[in-house]
């Protein structure tokens, strides 16, 4: 049993009247990909970008790595807004993907994954390039260095913002919906790099529609349904043999989509 | 229309020219500091920028320039007629080009902002690397249409004593007596003025298109 | 600097005429932009290219240059080609023709921004030409040309005040030449600014009113 890398505790937020996370526990184990799921407006990007800390949860407490994330709860309920500092130390083991990539447009791929390297880490421009360059070429994309986002497809450009992220050696990797915005065609480079990093033994939590993906590189599934995690396992458990009638409901308007697959 | 008269128009059209970049240059320095007096929390850093705005926005650009070419004389502050010009020149385009800033920062989408948290780029870094840089290839197009209304707007120094080009036809209108050639001549003038910014607007487009075809 | 009330007062009749002046010249002048504007619009549009070019420079010369150099063409210049203005017509004139390019410009992007495809389900259910202009495009494009109209609406009414250097009696000219009959020069300009500012400002709030109200025809994205 691997350590665990996140622990979220009770967690709830609120927009407005909407109740989109409620008393969410979950553990993110060391070390593996835990594949979040569910039917759209089930919370599952609320819950990721909580843990980003670019959305702020009513209560509960997120630990990273055993500190607090953004607010530290004492037992009796009360919150204590942390300093800076502690979200800064927290954020730089954490790398995140975004669906719409989010590139600087007015940065080449090297500028975009140099920039933090440079900006937040001191390196010289001369060294922040040069780890740059190594972790473009990981990814395949070493000769579209001096491309701009505009000049890369879809699938490109989302492995530039795997590199920008990885660029900063994370522990943790984060993503929302990374093949979402993709066209068919090119989600599958995306998916490749994703499962190579889960491969090499990077803590992952990751949000997707891919059922059949995040059944085969995900150790742990989490099913959330209206807020809440349904269901929280391995894919065996979740996926076959006698499901939860929820599950039956949410797989069978993806069986055109690779659900069938698991059957 | 003789070549020499038209000579004459043409030097007035680059005291035109003269005049308004210098008033959109100090304009547009005005006006980043107005905009970002705007989003001040501090309230009477924020309303003053707003009434400014507000004002130099609603006030015809001619009430303007006669305004303050009467007020700085009755304040003590004797100035020739071309400063007084210029400054309310600048005032006037500062208070747009201060709108049009803000309309550009507003629109650098969140998700960029979002991955620079994410990467730890502090708020003044963000501020500088990202928005900055966006928020001005965003404002480029109104940037180059302020420039073109300046330079129309700019015939109405004439009435404060300015001799620019309208004021050169005008003169030359009272002795020569012909004033659809003179006017018309001015016109194009102005108008091939207009025309040569928009070119540079499309040139400097171009060179910040970021790989955009 | 000294503000004196009762000067002020004997001279009210003559301010409240002059703004009737700007108002008239503003409406009038308005309504000439914004139809001539519609007629150019809608002529480049389904009519034969040769006029569309033809009205596209038209369009250009008249964005492009000043506003003032265009009154004192017709105003000046007209009487030499038979065409003797009063200094109010002239005004008249030349602010809709001036503002007529520009509205022909917000047209033109209005009818360019129905998209294509609400036309072409409206000639799916069998529309006919004259029915679809009238309930598909114009609706969906009042919605879409109303901000920058009311935009230029507020541009036209601060030009009505460069009317004054060719002697339209509006409240620019009536307002400095009252300062400058009392010595009063700054706190009449001043007057001047905030009555075009609160004129402006009522403008800039009836405008948001009625876009408002007209939200129901806003373009719903896919």
């Amino acid at each position: 049993m691997n350590e665990a890398a996140i622990v979220i505790r009770q967690l709830c937020k609120k927009f407005g009247s909407n109740e989109v996370l409620h008393k969410i526990n979950l553990e993110v184990a060391q070390g593996e990909a835990t594949c979040i799921i569910g039917p759209s407006g089930s919370g599952k990007s609320t819950l990721l970008r909580c843990l980003a800390f670019l959305e702020e949860a009513d209560s509960g407490t997120i630990e990273v790595y055993g500190q607090a994330l953004g607010f530290s709860e004492d037992p009796s309920g009360r919150r204590v807004r942390l300093p800076a500092s502690s979200l800064h130390a927290v954020r730089a083991k954490v790398g995140m993907v975004f669906q719409q990539f989010n590139l600087w447009p007015h940065m080449t791929a090297l500028g975009n994954v140099s920039e933090a390297l440079k900006s937040v880490r001191g390196l010289s421009r001369a060294a922040a390039e040069e780890c740059a360059m190594i972790q473009l070429r990981k990814i395949g994309l070493g000769e579209r260095a001096s491309y701009y986002p505009a000049q890369l497809s879809g699938g490109q450009q989302q492995r530039v913002a795997i590199a920008r992220a990885l660029a900063l050696e994370p522990r943790i990797m984060l993503f929302d919906e990374a093949t979402a915005s993709l066209d068919p065609e090119l989600t599958g480079e995306v998916l490749n790099v994703m499962r190579a990093l889960a491969n090499d033994g990077m803590t992952m939590v990751i949000v997707t529609h891919e059922i059949g993906f995040a059944a085969s590189i995900g150790r742990k599934i989490a099913f959330l349904d209206k807020g809440r995690v349904l269901l929280a396992g391995a894919p065996k458990d979740i996926f076959r043999g006698p499901r939860h009638p929820r599950m039956e409901q949410f797989l069978d308007t993806y069986l055109d989509r690779g659900a069938a697959m698991l059957i | 229309m003789t070549p020499a008269i038209f000579a004459l128009l043409v030097e007035a059209a680059f005291k035109t020219l003269a005049i308004s970049l210098l008033s959109i240059v100090i304009g547009f320095l005005i006006g980043m500091g107005v905009s970002a007096a705007r989003l001040s929390t501090r309230f009477w850093i924020a309303l003053p920028a707003r009434i400014f705005v507000s004002f130099f926005r609603g006030v015809p650009l001619l009430v303007q320039l006669l305004l303050i070419y009467n007020l700085l004389p009755a304040i003590g502050i004797n100035v020739p007629s071309i400063v007084a010009a210029v400054v309310g020149l600048s005032l006037c385009t500062a208070a747009y080009q201060a709108e049009n800033l803000r309309g550009g920062f507003a629109s650098v989408p969140r998700g960029l902002l979002e991955a620079a948290d994410m990467v730890g780029l502090s708020p003044s870094q963000q501020l500088i690397r990202i928005r900055a840089p966006i928020a001005f290839r965003l404002t480029l197009p109104s940037l180059v249409n302020e420039a073109i209304l300046i330079l129309k707007a700019s015939s109405l120094v004439s009435v404060v004593g300015v001799i620019e080009l309208t004021r050169m036809a005008q003169d030359l209108d009272t002795s020569l007596y012909k004033p659809i050639q003179l006017y018309a001549a001015a016109g194009l003038l102005y108008f091939i003025i207009n025309r040569m910014i928009a070119a540079l607007g499309t040139l400097a487009e171009r060179r910040y298109a970021w790989g955009r075809s | 600097m000294r503000f004196d009330f009762a000067l002020v007062e004997s001279r009210l009749p003559e301010i409240f005429h002059a703004l009737g002046v700007t108002l008239f010249m503003w409406i009038i002048g308005l309504i000439g932009a914004s139809a001539l504007g519609f007629l150019v619009a809608v002529a480049r549009r389904f009519g034969p290219r040769s006029l569309s070019a033809a009205l596209g420079v038209y369009v250009e010369l008249f964005r492009g240059t000043p506003f003032l150099i265009q009154l004192f063409i017709l105003y000046f210049g007209g009487p030499y080609v038979g065409l003797s203005l009063e200094a109010i017509p002239a005004g008249l004139v030349g602010l809709s023709v001036y503002g007529a390019a520009y509205f022909s410009e917000i047209f033109r992007a209005g009818f360019e921004a129905v998209p294509i495809g609400h036309v072409e389900a409206g000639e799916c259910v069998g529309l006919n030409r004259v029915q679809i202009v009238r309930r598909i495009l114009l609706p969906e494009m009042a919605m879409l040309v109303l901000p920058a109209g009311v935009n230029m609406a507020i541009i036209l009414m601060k030009e009505t005040a460069v009317m004054s250097v060719i002697t339209v009696p509006e409240l620019t000219l009536t307002i400095s030449a009252i300062g400058t009959e009392f010595y009063a020069f700054v706190e009449s300009l001043f007057l001047l600014a905030l009555f075009y500012w609160g004129l402006v400002e009522i403008c800039g709030w009836l405008g948001q009113v009625t876009e408002r109200r007209f939200s129901r025809f806003r373009l719903v994205e896919a």
